[in-house]
């Protein structure tokens, strides 16, 4: 059965997107991410032009990561002085991303800054999620229980000024990490249509030292607000958010959740993390080919001053 | 549906067309429906065209007439890219802006068009492929200036937004598109595919003999999006920065509601 989109401006089957926004809806309940990293590269093979898709995919995106920031919300696992200062930072860094979009959209080179932006990150965070994976498979297996060793010796981030008091992560540091990691996201979010919390995530952990439990909420719910005022600037700028091919992949994504989260508790979690590196890596590497194979047609059009 | 209106409506058409006693020789012609509506199960429509050649007086006409049925829709500004690799990636390098390019072209006749008029004819009358203009042509190179070219100068531009028309079916060729039923009654069926542009669309009815234009009637055909994809169309061109709010409050609901309804199991 087809259907038309209105913004896309064509004609796809609607059992397509639902099982696109299923597919990747069961793997993000199974691994625990966004999946938007992996359905914008879908949404983009399926013949969707790549503006839509990443303007869709934040629109999607919040959506999706609504029910988690409630619910960690309600569990006061949100530090809400931490997530504004984000929110500050992904705000300047969604009109950021938003700019870089619409001067390249103008040059007619937006596909490929989608394309390289995605082959540089899936092939970075595939690759790490690989090596980190393997090596603790490996470490299993020789019996030693070694676990990533958290130190507490004091960073870079603890000598710089303009520092906050961020009670729910007991920390005290400089704003500026924060605030720069908030815009590096906003920037993502902006060009790549994702939630950013493959950065987001590790960043906090590594770089900001903030508690584990903390870190998911405080994400999800910048996520929100920044894959929110996203969605706008898209809109604006680009008239690119499809609200209903948003609404077929949530309505897919949202079932698929609900059995890739059964279908991850059977697999371990080391072995879970190689699956997805390689998942990861395998997107990665068919955008990345279609860089550099050489096109069926050096031509392509593209409607009026785009 | 379309093939009962005709039958109904084609002795109404060859009746008109003998009233008329002006022309020696004329054309009357009309289209099954002159407004198209995109809806979401739109996959594409045929318009029918059919009409009838008016012959007044003693009809001693010389040679076969030819119908060649030209529909045109709305012309836009066009650009095109030419990927080059640079450093190992292909990418978008050399663009050519047109300043009128259709978004929809067909030309429908009963034989090929070379066979109907001369080139020069064809040519004027801009029918055929070869024969479309595109308007002014503008070159740059990675975004910078801009300069006016010749149309030969930009043919390999131009020939591919002839062949992605053409493979996406919104330019259309067809020297066996015009069907006869007897000497003067004759239909056509334009096929549009469901990528086809909004707009107002002509359908322009030539009458040849001998090469010559005997009479031309251009009908209007208006394509529109219809129901919730007019209303989703327009309110996110017209109202960008509202559609955008309610698009985010839409996906916070649609969440919202489906966390509800999985907590309940």
């Amino acid at each position: 059965m087809q259907i038309y989109l209105p913004i896309a401006e064509l004609s796809i089957n609607i059992f397509l997107l639902l099982g696109l926004g299923g597919a990747v809806g069961f793997l993000s309940g199974m691994f625990g991410v966004g999946g938007g990293f992996l359905l914008t590269p879908l949404l983009i093979f399926s013949g969707i032009p790549p503006a839509v898709a990443v303007g869709t995919q934040a629109n999607q995106t919040v959506a999706s990561s609504i029910s988690g920031a409630l619910a960690h919300w309600r569990q006061g696992t949100v530090d809400l002085k931490m997530g504004l200062v984000l929110l500050v930072g992904g705000a300047v860094g969604s009109f950021l991303g938003i700019y870089v979009f619409g001067l390249l959209k103008s040059v007619g080179q937006v596909d490929l800054l989608i394309s390289l932006s995605y082959v540089l990150f899936l092939g970075v965070i595939g690759g790490l999620m690989l090596i980190e994976s393997v090596r603790a498979i490996i470490a299993e297996r020789r019996g030693g229980g070694a676990t990533a060793r958290r130190s507490n010796h004091h960073n870079w981030v603890h000598r710089l000024p303009f520092k906050m008091r961020f009670r729910k992560s007991r920390l005290y540091i400089s704003a500026i990490p924060p605030l720069l990691l908030g815009t590096l996201v906003g920037m993502l979010v902006a060009i790549m249509g994702v939630g950013g919390g493959f950065i987001m995530v590790p960043a906090m952990i590594y770089m900001l030292r903030m508690p584990t439990n903390v870190v998911i909420g405080t994400s999800l719910f910048q996520i929100i607000f920044v894959t929110g005022l996203v969605t706008v600037l898209h809109s604006v700028q680009n008239q690119a958010v499809d609200v209903l091919l948003a609404l077929l992949l949530l309505t897919g994504g949202v079932i698929g959740a609900q059995f890739g989260a059964r279908a991850g508790e059977k697999l371990r979690g080391e072995h879970l993390r190689l699956l997805l590196g390689l998942l990861v890596l395998l997107v990665g590497a068919r955008l990345g080919y279609d860089l550099i194979a050489t096109p069926d047609d050096m031509f392509s059009l593209s409607g009026g001053l785009g | 549906m379309s093939k009962l209106i005709t039958k109904l409506l084609l002795p109404y058409v060859a009746l008109l067309g003998f009233i008329d006693p002006v022309h020696a020789e004329g054309i009357v012609t009309d289209l099954s429906k002159h407004e198209v509506a995109i809806r979401s199960n739109f996959t594409g429509a045929d318009i029918l065209v059919f009409g009838a050649i008016e012959r007044a007086g003693d009809s001693a006409s010389t040679g076969p007439a030819d119908v060649v049925i030209e529909v045109t829709g709305p012309e836009t500004t066009e650009t095109v890219r030419r990927k080059d690799k640079v450093s190992g990636i292909w990418m978008n390098y050399e663009a050519t802006r047109f300043e009128r390019v259709p978004g929809f072209y067909a030309v429908l006749s009963s034989r090929p068009l070379e066979n109907i008029a001369p080139a020069s004819l064809l040519k004027v009358e801009q029918l055929g492929f070869n024969n479309i203009s595109f308007g002014k042509a503008w070159s740059s190179v990675l975004g910078g200036e801009e300069n006016l070219r010749t149309p030969d100068e930009v043919a390999p531009f131009s020939t591919a937004i002839l062949r992605s028309r053409a493979k996406d079916k919104l330019y259309v060729a067809d020297s066996n598109g015009v069907v006869f039923m007897g000497d003067t009654l004759f239909r056509a069926s334009i096929p549009l595919p469901a990528s086809v542009p909004v707009g107002l669309y002509t359908v322009k009815v030539y009458l040849l003999r001998d090469g010559h234009v005997v009479d031309a009637i251009s009908s209007p055909l208006l394509i529109a999006k219809s129901g919730v994809e007019r209303v989703i169309y327009r309110f996110a061109y017209g109202q960008p920065f509202l559609y955008g709010i309610v698009a985010v409050l839409l996906a916070i609901f649609a969440g919202w509601t489906a966390a509800l309804i999985f907590r309940e199991h």
